[in-house]
């Protein structure tokens, strides 16, 4: 550990300047640069060009196949950490603690933490606002409910977080955006966040537009790309880009922004403010929602049959046993072993389902355009040309009737043994 | 009786970028004009010239209201004022969750919620109103879950795209249809006039990506994702024993992320 | 005293006959008005009836023949009963001759009774047609014996002939008043229909094919919008409809009714004359429903919604139809149920907004993008890069312009048009194609009954094409061919316009274009019922395949009489189900000919004939069957 341990209340309060309002706002960068009281080393204004080249490039690292899995960001955040100043890079298995002590401003990254877990939006949000700290030598405050027990300051110092400030654990699980907002924009008020980062999910976008709405600010919704002088959208039906500086409020696509790799912050806890907050919106709770009761254009895994399919029990049994949603081709579909509304293909549904497992399907024209959008396609047929075969991405030579239940009893046995 | 009040915007076709209903706004027309008898008001802040707003008088609109004004202004004020003058003022406002055409941030719902005083709950496929001045809304979620909410009126509602289908425009009660035009002074819109415009160009996404999510990029699209050669790329199994095969879907499912742990 | 009575019995029957329909015509006189040559349709009525009458009824000979007895005795012998009211007429010779012409539909009223009682041809109805061959036979055999007896000098007891007089005015009532309501409307119905016919020009007299629907008037803003109620419909519409004798020949040649779907043209024919009456219902009609669909249910009333959940026509028996016109085709009494199709179409598409989701979709992206698909029209020749297809700028000319269509977005379809292209190249055609300047023709829209958005397609189209010189317009498509050449002329365009089976032929046999490689294999043809009844062309193609060297073999139902494949008017994106696709049947029709190859001459029916699962004859586009043969031998 290069860090020593401190009072961060102690500091934070030597830091407040007196405004004469009811907001306080902290003292940092003036300050900081002019006399580092924290003894951090003056930095490397070339390293920090090529720390920014290296996050502003995102188009470096494409991946058109859409397979690679995203390799662990190798970013330059050791770079500027005393303990490994002037050695380059390092290793990222070990990264080193970087404290920013004084930072010279503060970027909130508003995180949804749905359900307790931290999804890959989050990470990236995480990702985007230590880009915009880093040019700014500010630091990075993640906004997020608490909990759960074993998640602790380790884990928030790897995402990059110089600072916590918890909200209660239990909007993990419920639905209060209206608290989450108010929450929000108590902090906003307190510490006056140069920018304030959020993630354009369903929720975490709802929440950023309350905040936008209650501080009378602009939210740049859904920026897609992202580098710390100008950030950019889609707008006009998809049809133009808008870019400009960063402002302070924004959202971030999914996608958009690389997550970091480890990294070691702080993740110095701060002060929860307090939010008076009388909610509006109530007794939400999820309606259970069967997966053949999911229209298919919604549908996120599909369990499809063609004329291939004779077993139609094995076929039932392993969309419970998936917890897929059922469909077809036409042709099951007009012999009615599925319902109509379960047809996909041109004169059927359109799907964009994340998995498409697809059991003696042929892969006619008329079918395959129901299935475009889908991102990847597991095809078993007994018919080694067959179209379907080709558009699949695992695509497996074999009869049906003898996967079906093969996969069946897997099934039964990873989920019981 | 329920008085409600929807506020419409002009779309934009993704292939040909032909004006045309916006398919959000056109969910909130269907929704509003299901509920229960009432008045419904129908707004449009831009220009009263675009053929798109007779798209939505062919739904069985039988009035719309076009507060007039150039390009690039800030309707809020405006929509807010033509708002509160109504008298009585609508219990539930509805919209779609994001315009296609203009800034297309889905912050006007929130501003005018803002300004109002009234709730708002985004993303919305189905309202029943209760006897006691309640709605109970269900809200689309991401894989088609839904979350159903409570909500005392007035409110405003985003419409989500999984909503029902709009009932399609008619040639007749579209040409019969009245467009009342209010010139209207609207600011200029600072923050859009700040920003660069260039269009859009396609850039590769970054990091391997999941389901697309519902709307996507018309039928020229599809059918170039359905069609284009994907040879080469998917991984092959010839004939192995049913348990292999289980095992292999079994293994690429899970990688995916379709199982549950 | 007997010839008295008789005649006046008999004026008496038709004097009220006469007055009842009056009182019946009242009903299609309801309709709107329409622009109709009186006269001239009076006089071309009696050639009408002999000629094109004759040419459908024909088809079933015994039919044909039993009508002419029937019909021709029937008016001979009234002529002949009135005459005798004149007391100098009253001549044994007479009495002979009226025998002799009851006698001849005696013979046919027999025949009647034989079909209705003894072949009982599925098709037909019941109810009061059913008497029909009673008061027929009652009718001519009663004054039968009277005229025998009378021109015999008067054998019998003079009670007897009064009773025989009698039970021959029961008969002739029985005909006479059906006139009003029953079996004989038709034919005072049928005469006054074939006079002021709503298409003169498919008569012989005219230009003997007259298909192209009838632009609506969408410049005036009062104009009715199709036809939601039957008033709305002009009146000479309504007295054709009127004038269905059931006769249940549409029903057999429907492709719907025959897969299940829930369309019958009979009772769809019906369904508009039973919507005459005012709060009746459909429980009096006696023959086949649409099927699946229950009878009894709905009011009638001439202003009375036609089409809905609740009315007489159900929305799925409106969206059933392909408009394959095999049902006009063989109505005998010339009834346009296409027309009538469409127009109710129009009126729940541009009144109603309640076109089928897909089919309002697809109308809602043409509008868009000015294709069916939403593509961007800058595409339509993305599969022909390799290809170099000149394009046509304004202001330039060229011999032929390829018209593409929508084929040119399908994948299946662009195979044949590429095959197209290499031919007109191998044969030296100067060619060229429109490019992103050609918007589709508008032909799915016009039979969704979007008119609106037709019109306005069509009147871009002509635009464009009216900027451009050239001899001929060229298309693989028959719909588009349709269009071209029969509907748009209506609103400015005119151009010669052919389909390529045509321009094929005329390569082949100017030796444009030579066969090395004859096809020496049996070959099914299937006529797209766009190119065969809406166009007349059944010859070309076939001359086409025969050239090339294959063993032609005909298919049930084939030619003019042909099956539709289940693909046009829309029917693929209405989707209305039923017991079975009627593309399968078709692939039954052409597997029962042996033929390993099936012979196409349309994007539509080679998209819906390769949509039956295998396994099935191999599917092929004309062009492409003519393209191997005539491939130059190294
Ligand atoms: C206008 C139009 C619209 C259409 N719209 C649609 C649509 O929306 N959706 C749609 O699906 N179709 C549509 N079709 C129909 C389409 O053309 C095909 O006919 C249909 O998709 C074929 O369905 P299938 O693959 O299930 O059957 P088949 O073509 O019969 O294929 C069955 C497949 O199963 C394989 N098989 C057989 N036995 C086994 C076994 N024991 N194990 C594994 N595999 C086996 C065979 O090798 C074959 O590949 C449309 C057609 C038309 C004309
Ligand atoms: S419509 Fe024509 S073919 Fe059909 S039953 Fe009536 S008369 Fe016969
Ligand atoms: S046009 Fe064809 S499908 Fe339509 S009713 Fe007539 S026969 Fe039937």
């Amino acid at each position: 550990m290069t860090a020593r341990r401190r009072d961060p209340r102690a500091e934070r309060a030597a830091r407040v300047v007196p405004t004469g309002g009811p907001r306080l706002r902290l003292a940092l960068t003036a300050s900081d640069s002019a006399a580092p009281a924290s003894g951090r080393p003056r930095r490397d204004p070339r390293a920090r060009r090529a720390d920014a080249t290296v996050q502003t490039a995102p188009r470096l690292r494409l991946d058109w196949s859409g397979k690679a899995l995203a390799a662990p960001a190798t970013t330059s955040a050791a770079a500027v950490s005393p303990a490994v100043a002037g050695r380059g890079v390092r290793a990222v298995a070990e990264p080193v603690l970087r404290v920013i002590d004084a930072p010279a401003c503060l970027v909130f990254a508003v995180l949804d933490r749905a359900d307790g877990a931290l999804s890959a939006l989050d990470r990236q949000v995480m990702a985007a606002a230590r880009l915009l700290a880093d040019a700014l030598d500010g630091a990075v405050v993640a906004l997020a409910p608490d909990g759960p027990e074993d998640w602790g300051p380790e884990d928030w110092g790897a995402l990059g977080a110089d600072r916590v400030l918890p909200m209660p654990a239990a909007w993990a699980q419920e639905h209060a955006p209206e608290a989450r907002a108010a929450a929000v924009g108590a902090a906003m008020a307190r510490w006056s966040p140069v920018h304030v980062v959020f993630p354009e999910s369903q929720d975490g976008g709802d929440v950023a537009r309350r905040v936008a709405a209650v501080v009378g600010e602009r939210l740049f919704a859904g920026v897609e790309s992202l580098s710390a002088q100008c950030v950019a959208r889609r707008a006009g039906g998809g049809s133009r880009e808008l870019s400009c500086a960063p402002p302070r409020l924004l959202s971030i696509a999914a996608d958009a922004v690389a997550p970091l790799g480890p990294l070691r912050h702080e993740a110095r806890p701060l002060d929860p403010v307090a939010v008076a907050c009388a909610p509006r919106l109530g007794a939400a709770r999820r309606l259970p929602v069967d997966p053949d009761g999911v229209g298919l254009g919604e549908a996120d895994f599909i369990l499809s049959a063609g004329n291939g399919v004779t077993d139609w029990a094995a076929f039932a049994d392993l969309g419970r046993a998936l917890g897929a949603t059922r469909a077809g081709s036409r042709v099951v579909c007009d012999a009615g072993h599925l319902p109509r509304d379960r047809q996909v293909g041109a004169s059927g549904m359109v799907v964009s389902a994340r998995s498409y497992l697809a059991f003696g399907i042929a892969g006619a024209p008329q079918h395959l355009q129901g299935i475009g959008g889908v991102g990847h396609v597991i095809a078993i047929n007994t018919d080694l040309h067959a179209a379907m075969i080709k558009r699949a991405d695992l695509a497996i030579i074999a009869d049906a009737q003898a996967v079906m239940p093969a996969l069946i009893r897997l099934m039964r046995e990873r989920t019981h043994g | 009786m329920v008085d409600v009040a929807v506020l419409l915007s002009v779309g934009r076709h993704p292939v040909s970028g032909r004006a045309r209903r916006a398919p959000t706004d056109a969910r909130a027309l269907e929704l509003a004009l299901s509920l229960p008898p009432g008045r419904r008001t129908a707004l449009h802040a831009g220009s009263p010239d675009s053929p798109a707003l007779r798209d939505y008088l062919g739904m069985g609109l039988a009035e719309l209201t076009v507060l007039a004004m150039a390009e690039g202004r800030d309707p809020t004020d405006a929509l807010l004022a033509r708002l509160r003058a109504l008298s009585p003022a609508p219990s539930i406002l509805l919209t779609g969750n994001r315009a296609e055409g203009g800034e297309d941030s889905g912050m006007l719902p929130y501003s005018l919620a803002h300004a109002l005083g009234w709730a708002i709950v985004p993303d919305v496929v189905a309202l029943t109103l209760n006897d006691d001045g309640s709605a109970e809304l269900v809200q689309a979620l991401a894989r088609g879950q839904r979350r159903a909410l409570r909500v005392a009126m007035p409110f405003v509602v985003t419409i989500h795209p999984a909503a029902p289908a709009p009932r399609p425009s008619a040639f007749g009660p579209a040409r019969r249809g009245r467009i009342t035009v209010e010139a209207v002074d609207a600011p200029e819109d600072t923050a859009l006039a700040a920003c660069a415009v260039r269009p859009w160009r396609d850039r590769p996404k970054r990091l391997t990506v999941g389901a697309p999510g519902g709307g996507s990029g018309g039928a020229l699209d599809r059918l170039r994702a359905a069609t284009e050669a994907k040879a080469g790329q998917g991984r092959l199994l010839v004939g192995p024993t049913p348990d292999e095969a289980a095992r292999a879907i079994y293994d690429c499912l899970q990688e995916q992320g379709m199982l549950p742990r | 005293m007997i010839a008295a009575a008789l005649s006046t019995v008999t004026l008496t029957v038709l004097l009220v006959g006469l007055g009842l329909a009056l009182v019946q015509a009242r009903r299609w006189r309801a309709g709107r008005s329409a622009k109709v040559g009186v006269w001239a349709g009076l006089a071309a009525l009696p050639a009408r009836y002999l000629v094109d009458v004759h040419e459908v009824v024909g088809r079933t000979p015994f039919n044909a023949r039993f009508h002419a007895l029937t019909a021709g005795g029937f008016l001979a012998s009234l002529a002949l009963s009135v005459a005798l009211a004149l007391p100098p007429l009253r001549h044994p010779l007479l009495w002979g001759l009226l025998a002799l012409t009851l006698a001849v539909m005696l013979a046919g009223g027999m025949m009647v009774g034989y079909r209705r009682r003894v072949l009982r041809p599925a098709e037909l109805s019941g109810g009061r047609f059913s008497r029909l061959p009673l008061a027929l036979t009652g009718f001519s055999a009663a004054f039968l014996l009277v005229a025998l007896d009378q021109s015999a000098g008067g054998i019998l007891p003079v009670w007897l002939v009064l009773t025989l007089v009698a039970v021959g005015g029961w008969g002739l009532a029985e005909l006479v008043f059906g006139v009003w309501n029953g079996p004989l409307k038709h034919a005072v119905h049928g005469a006054l229909h074939l006079a002021f016919h709503p298409r003169p020009a498919r008569f012989h007299d005219g230009a003997g094919r007259d298909t192209g629907l009838r632009p609506l008037d969408l410049a005036q803003a009062d104009a009715p919008l199709g036809a939601g109620q039957a008033v709305d419909f002009a009146w000479n519409r309504l007295l054709g409809f009127d004038a269905c004798v059931q006769c249940g020949r549409c029903e057999s040649a429907c492709p719907a009714y025959a897969a299940g779907l829930p369309l019958n043209p009979k009772k769809l024919v019906q369904d508009l004359v039973l919507s005459l009456d005012d709060g009746s219902d459909d429980r009096a009609y006696a023959g086949h429903g649409h099927p699946g669909r229950p009878v009894g249910a709905a009011v009638t009333g001439p202003t009375r919604p036609l089409v809905g959940a609740d009315a007489l026509i159900h929305p799925d028996t409106l969206w059933a139809c392909t408009t394959c016109r095999a049902c006009v085709q063989e109505c005998p009494m010339m009834i346009e149920h296409v027309d009538a199709v469409v127009d109710l179409r129009r009126f729940q598409t541009l009144e109603r907004g309640a076109t089928p989701v897909k089919a309002a979709g697809v109308l809602e992206e043409l509008r868009a993008t000015d294709t069916p698909s939403g593509r961007a029209l800058d595409r339509r020749l993305d599969w022909a890069v390799d290809l170099r297809l000149p394009v046509l700028a304004a202001g330039e000319t060229c011999d032929t312009l390829l018209w593409l269509g929508d084929g040119a977005f399908d994948l299946r379809n662009q195979r044949s048009l590429r095959a197209l292209v290499l031919l007109l190249r191998r044969a030296g055609v100067e060619f060229a194609v429109l490019g992103a300047a050609e918007l589709d023709c508008g032909d799915v829209a016009r039979r969704l009954g979007d008119e609106a958005t037709f019109q306005d397609l069509a009147r871009r189209n002509i635009q464009t094409l009216e900027a451009r010189r050239f001899r001929r317009i060229v298309t693989a498509d028959p719909h588009a061919f349709h269009c071209l050449r029969n509907e748009y002329p209506a609103l400015g365009g005119r151009w010669t316009v052919q389909h390529h089976s045509a321009v094929l032929l005329e390569l082949l046999t100017s030796g444009a274009l030579t066969v090395t490689r004859p096809l020496d294999g049996p070959v099914a043809y299937h006529d797209p019922c766009y190119l065969g009844r809406y166009n007349g062309e059944i010859d070309a193609p076939r001359a086409v395949l025969d050239a090339i060297g294959a063993q032609r073999r005909e298919m049930e139902r084939s030619g003019l009489r042909s099956r539709c494949c289940g693909g046009g008017g829309g029917a693929p994106l209405t989707d209305v189900v039923g017991e079975r696709r009627i593309p399968d049947m078709r692939m039954d029709d052409a597997r029962a000919t042996g033929a390993p190859t099936l012979a196409v001459g349309c994007p539509t029916c080679t998209l819906m004939l390769e949509g039956v699962v295998e396994p099935r004859p191999q599917v092929a586009e004309l062009a492409e069957l003519v393209l191997t043969a005539t491939e130059p031998t190294p």
